[in-house]
């Protein structure tokens, strides 16, 4: 099973460490994993901006990049939903859209595919998990608040794999952070309020850490705890995962 | 051309799809064991009351005991002992000082506390503009869901007819519930 | 950057107690829904049926109006059609002159809002009389509503203990609102006596039957009925369902998505008029027909008017109802008023953080943000998208389009926070109050990766 590792582009550029998270426990779960190299961006914000035309040439270079792999998996949600619920739409007339049949959230891929039952290692924090909106409503990475489904979550059964760690979601489980990407500067008072709530909500659960699927979110919130200097610090699932590698 | 058949013109010329009405009976709607108790349950839950009539009980003892305070009752029900019936007022607004409206329900559903009350009466003001409801409801009408009691409503004929489920209310100063915002301030419902 | 919704979401924001109270109270309102769709197991069934019914009576839409509109007439109804807003409102003045009608009471419908029906009257002559609580709060204080069904919400209980001193005499200082509903109940209780017509919306039509159906839980719209002898219905032509069948589904879900309630306290079903009294029953088009041909948004008159979509959207309990331009807030707005003039009512299309928890509640499964991220892309062929959001998704096609301009622009990412830092300007331009900018990394993935970094750093 090939893997090609997508590092899209603000983890490349903000937050690397999340990439060698991602790239050490994929490998050291045995898998065959490689970083094709070119790699920008999946086109996401200029589309929800409303320029879906300009992310095209995106989709196009991506097709192309990650074509020899069985899958492609980054650690990103809202990246990997755009590419499979936007690309074939993107692709359409021009070519079947592979990528979409083939990209998977870093949770899901170690939930569903690899179906991890086991960590080495040993993290002794109380976090607090962020359910990113596009993880919850478009991947289906735990089950959204407002459906009368199964309860699940496929990020705290991983987490729940790592020793030491305590485990707990704010009140409004999955209600947005406020980023959106250009909806956090072109509504930025809502954006910045809804960040603060967010923010006030996870640090009433009493943890050390807020950790989620998703940079962006956790960009957005960190952003605001700088600003007001509120006592909490932000890691990305994967990098919790993977300590101790 | 009238705007009817422009309107329906309109509609044949913007219509892109031709889909299929779904099986609705393909749902397993909930199905209450004690279809009664959860009937009672959800009349209290909405705001009203329920009391199930005894066995040797007069009607008209049981609607006194509950409501001792009511001068002025309303009903067109032969059994039911009234100062005023709906059928024989010139005028609706001749029920305006009705305290307590008396009436029949024809179908109750177990799992929202509504009582299906057809029209009979001549002014069916009587249902609204009492200050107080008793609705009278004969056990075996029970069923546990909507579609139960649409499929029952539907084999009637009526000219209106309409759902009341507990007191009237509204929550719309400051999300504040208030019982009575415009019709009855109080509704009990007799089981028999 | 900034759209007037984002202008007004600002400084309804700066009322920090009562954008809270807002947010909170709604978000209270989606947790009971909660708990009611949680008690069904068939729940989302039940939205599936939903939407197939709606998606299957728009399909065959003219078919059910004809079959509606027969039975109706069969019952001795009225019925009278209306191609847009100026045609309804000339029927209903026809009518009520027919009648000699000096005073209309009427129940909440949101078709007359969307129509100006009340000032039209008013300037002929007729005297109005709104019998929601919530309506005739906001029309005593001369406002639209800032919520489909509660019309009043942004408004405090002494906000309306002040308004009822002053129209209704009651007692000064007290705000209760036990007090203050039963102030209103005494006064409409004198208007519904006076009227010479009551007025209603409706929530469904049943084409089988011929009869309306209206959803209400403090009985004004009977109360507006049962008094006065000429009652008009005003339904607009997307309210149609085919059978009881398809109506029990609806009422399942109506209420339970709307306010958290098993039922509304009264579903009340008008088939013929009153002994010795008339009822008429006006079909309104206004632009709906047109919606079925577009392809991407036609499925918006699925829409069952339930709210559900305002109080779950994170923006909208937020900024509040007046925030939006068009008269319907919140997700089903942006559409709404997109499809009804895209031109005029662009501006909506930024309430949107496209979280997708409107989609989850919507009893009638409308699409809701897959049809705002659809309307933006339209935005640029109507000339009204957003410049500086143009420039920076073109800025970013022309990096992301080129690998190793990319690459090269992070080798300078050091400067680029330096010089962020520096120009506090940009930052708040950009990203406003409240939030300091991301920095970038000391080094890059790629970059890192490039090196062997990746590989060897065990």
């Amino acid at each position: 099973m090939k893997v090609g590792l997508f590092i899209p582009c603000y983890v490349d550029a903000l937050y690397p460490e999340v990439g060698v998270a991602s790239y050490k426990l994929l490998t050291a779960l045995g898998l065959d994993v490689d970083y094709p190299l070119n790699q920008t961006c999946c086109g996401q914000p200029q589309a929800n901006a409303g320029f879906e035309s300009m992310a095209v040439s995106h989709a196009e270079h991506f097709e192309e990049l990650f074509k020899g792999y069985d899958y492609i998996v980054g650690p990103s949600v809202s990246c990997a939903a755009f590419v499979r619920l936007n690309y074939p739409d993107l692709l359409h007339g021009k070519h079947k859209c592979e990528s979409a049949e083939k990209i998977m959230d870093i949770v899901e891929f170690l939930h569903d595919v690899v179906k991890v039952e086991s960590l080495p290692g040993r993290f002794p924090h109380v976090v607090s998990v962020h359910n990113s909106c596009h993880g919850v409503r478009e991947l289906g990475l735990s089950s959204p608040s407002e459906r009368n489904v199964g309860s699940y979550s496929k990020i705290r059964d991983l987490l729940s794999l790592v020793d030491g760690i305590t485990v707990r979601e704010p009140e409004r489980p999955d209600e947005c952070c406020g980023f959106g990407g250009m909806f956090s500067m072109e509504e930025k008072e809502v954006s910045v309020k809804m960040g603060q709530d967010k923010l006030q909500r996870h640090i009433d659960t009493g943890a050390e850490y807020i950790t989620g699927p998703d940079c962006s979110c956790l960009m957005h919130m960190q952003g605001i705890a700088k600003s007001g200097k509120y006592p909490i610090r932000f890691i990305h699932v994967v990098e919790i995962l993977a300590s101790g590698l | 051309m009238t705007s009817k058949q422009n309107i329906l013109d309109g509609i044949r010329k913007n219509v892109r799809h031709d889909i299929e009405m779904p099986d609705i009976d393909a749902i397993v709607p909930v199905q209450y064991e004690d279809s009664l108790s959860k009937f009672v349950e959800m009349v209290k839950f909405v705001g009203g009351h329920a009391r199930m009539l005894e066995p040797d009980e007069d009607i008209n003892d049981a609607i006194r005991r509950n409501y001792p305070e009511a001068k002025v009752v309303a009903s067109s029900l032969p059994y039911i002992k009234a100062d005023k019936d709906p059928d024989m007022v010139q005028d609706a607004g001749e029920l305006a000082d009705v305290d307590l409206g008396v009436l029949e329900g024809r179908v109750a559903v177990a799992e929202n506390g509504c009582v299906w009350i057809p029209q009979t009466m001549k002014e069916r003001a009587v249902m609204f503009i009492s200050q107080c409801l008793v609705i009278i409801v004969d056990r075996n009408d029970i069923v546990s869901n909507m579609h139960k009691a649409y499929e029952k409503v539907s084999s009637t004929e009526y000219l209106y007819g309409c759902f009341i489920s507990g007191p009237s209310k509204t929550a719309d100063i400051a999300q504040a519930l208030v019982m009575g915002a415009q019709a009855a301030r109080d509704v009990t419902v007799i089981v028999r | 950057m900034s759209t007037r919704h984002s202008k007004a979401a600002k400084s309804f924001l700066e009322n920090v107690e009562r954008s809270e109270w807002h947010d909170n109270t709604l978000w209270g309102v989606r947790v009971k829904r909660d708990r009611m769709s949680k008690s069904l197991p068939e729940w989302e069934r039940l939205r599936d049926a939903a939407s197939a019914i709606k998606r299957h009576t728009l399909s065959h839409l003219d078919e059910y109006l004809e079959k509606f509109s027969e039975n109706a007439q069969r019952n001795g109804v009225i019925v009278h059609w209306a191609a847009n807003a100026e045609e309804f409102n000339a029927v209903v003045l026809d009518i009520l002159k027919a009648h000699d009608v000096r005073k209309l009471v009427k129940s909440k419908s949101m078709l007359t809002e969307e129509c100006e029906m009340n000032p039209y009257l008013e300037a002929h002559g007729i005297e109005v009389v709104e019998t929601d609580l919530g309506e005739r709060i906001i029309q005593l204080l001369d406002q639209k509503p800032s919520h489909i069904v509660m019309p009043a919400i942004h408004l405090t209980q002494e906000e309306v203990g002040e308004l009822f001193e002053k129209e209704l005499g009651s007692e000064k200082g007290n705000s209760d609102p036990t007090y203050l509903t039963y102030c209103a109940r005494e006064s409409l209780r004198n208007e519904f006596l006076t009227a010479d017509a009551g007025l209603t919306g409706a929530n469904f039509g049943v084409a089988e039957t011929g009869e309306i159906v209206i959803c209400t839980n403090e009985g004004n719209a009977d109360m507006s009925t049962s008094v006065p002898k000429l009652h008009i219905a005003a339904m607009g032509i997307e309210k149609i369902i085919p059978d009881h069948k398809s109506l029990a589904v609806f009422h399942r879900l109506l209420a339970r998505s709307a306010t958290g309630q098993p039922s509304t306290t009264f579903t009340s079903h008008f088939r013929k008029a009153r002994p010795g009294g008339e009822m008429h029953i006006i079909l309104v088009d206004n632009g709906r027909s047109r919606m079925l041909a577009q392809e991407k948004h036609w499925e918006t008159l699925k829409c069952i008017r339930c709210g559900a979509c305002m109080n779950t959207c994170p923006v909208y309990r937020r900024s509040g109802g007046y925030s939006y331009t068009y008269i319907i807030p919140g997700p089903i707005g942006v559409n709404l008023g997109m499809a009804r003039d895209a031109e005029k009512y662009h501006d909506n299309a930024s309430a949107c953080s496209l979280c997708c928890s409107c989609d989850n509640v919507c009893p009638a499964k409308v699409n809701l943000s897959e049809q705002i991220y659809s309307w933006r892309q339209e935005l640029k062929s109507l000339g009204k998208a957003p410049m500086t959001k143009e420039m920076m998704s073109r800025g970013m096609k022309t990096v992301f389009d080129r690998p190793a301009l990319y690459n090269l622009a992070l080798k300078c990412s050091p400067l680029i926070n330096a010089a962020v830092t520096c120009s506090q300007a940009v930052s708040l331009h950009l990203w406003g109050k409240g939030r300091s900018l991301p920095e970038f990394a000391k080094e890059s993935f790629h970059s890192m990766w490039v090196k062997g970094k990746v590989k060897n750093d065990k």
